[in-house]
């Protein structure tokens, strides 16, 4: 068991990261939407989108410090 | 120059090419000089370099008040009035000209931080080290958990585990989730944000290029492979123009979620 931490810490964060990954997709492709369709709400739309990426990552980057938790 | 040194544990006379036993050792810094027992090592000293160019940049570009500003000057204008008025005033509001000086101190010394990885002679991203991302994150959890509570009384905890905008049903749930986020996940996202990035950028700059300087040189014989070495030198060049692009990317998103997270204290029902 031991000799596996390692390996599972590794698929533990991968499947961390699914998640988040589809989410920022799903953030930035909307957020290029709203760009495209009203070009001078584009600061506004900048800053949200900075903040939704953010907010969506924190999941993925829980994955990062429990890999490092679990492969000890 | 036939050996190549990596790692600090490492004896060149024995081994021709020293590689890190762990990936922890190239952010491992020798010690340089020690004042009574308090060991000063190369980050440290990185550290105090960017907080001075930090001051001298600024220093230096708002030191006369002129009406035509110089180039320079006006350069560091357009970052002064960026912070202040797209992330200070932007997010926090009106009164957000107060917390002004913190987000742009975080923000100066976190763009030279972190542009130290692309700085040739210096490749070392001070904010590789958990201890500053963390340091910093910590002193914004301050700031907006004391703000929260001198500004809203014991409501603002309340406000945050037993929310009023939710159904009584889920206010347990939400509350715990919302407790658990404010105080825990804020904090510790922020600085492992930051700290991941920097790691990644890091690691991956320095396998490109030594391994390109290993296949070019033949430094350890490993026989030519140069086809080999160029692509690995062109592939870090990319990395090099993409770790800009990720180091002032990531010292605005911690200033703006500063900012985010102060405001969130400042107008909790929003």
């Amino acid at each position: 068991m031991e000799a596996l931490s390692g390996p599972l810490a590794l698929i533990g964060y991968g499947l961390a990261a699914i998640g988040p990954g589809i989410g920022i997709g799903i953030v930035a492709g909307n957020a290029v939407q709203a760009m495209a369709r009203q070009p001078e709400a584009a600061g506004m739309v900048r800053t949200t989108m900075f903040l939704g990426i953010a907010f969506t990552e924190a999941l993925a980057l829980i994955g990062f410090v429990l890999y490092f938790l679990a492969a000890g | 120059m036939d050996q190549l040194v990596v790692a600090i544990e490492c004896d060149p006379t024995q081994e021709v090419i020293c590689t890190p036993e762990f990936v922890n050792e190239l952010f491992e810094t020798h010690t340089v000089f020690s004042i009574g027992g308090f060991d000063v090592n190369r980050a440290m000293l990185l550290m105090f370099l960017a907080a001075f160019i930090a001051i001298a940049l600024l220093w230096f570009g708002f030191r006369k008040r002129r009406v035509v500003p110089t180039r320079f000057g006006a350069a560091i204008e357009a970052l002064v009035s960026f912070v202040r008025d797209e992330v200070a005033i932007g997010i926090i509001g009106p009164d957000g000209v107060k917390y002004f000086p913190y987000l742009l101190a975080v923000f100066m010394f976190l763009l030279i931080g972190n542009l130290f990885e692309v700085t040739p002679f210096i490749n070392f991203p001070v904010t590789s080290r958990m201890a500053i991302p963390l340091f910093l994150s910590v002193v914004t959890w301050l700031i907006f958990v004391i703000v929260g509570f001198v500004k809203n009384g014991f409501g603002y905890l309340g406000g945050i585990i037993w929310p009023k905008s939710v159904p009584v049903g889920l206010r347990p749930l939400v509350g715990l989730i919302e407790f658990l986020s404010t105080f825990i996940l804020r904090p510790l996202t922020l600085a492992v944000r930051l700290f991941a990035n920097m790691v990644a950028g890091h690691v991956m700059l320095s396998l490109m290029l030594v391994s390109s300087y290993v296949f070019i040189t033949n430094a350890g014989n490993l026989g030519i492979r140069t086809g080999w070495g160029f692509l690995w030198m062109t592939i870090g060049f990319g990395i090099f123009l993409f770790e800009i692009a990720v180091g002032v990317l990531q010292a605005y998103i911690f200033t703006l979620l500063s900012a985010v997270y102060i405001q969130t204290s400042v107008h909790p029902e929003h």
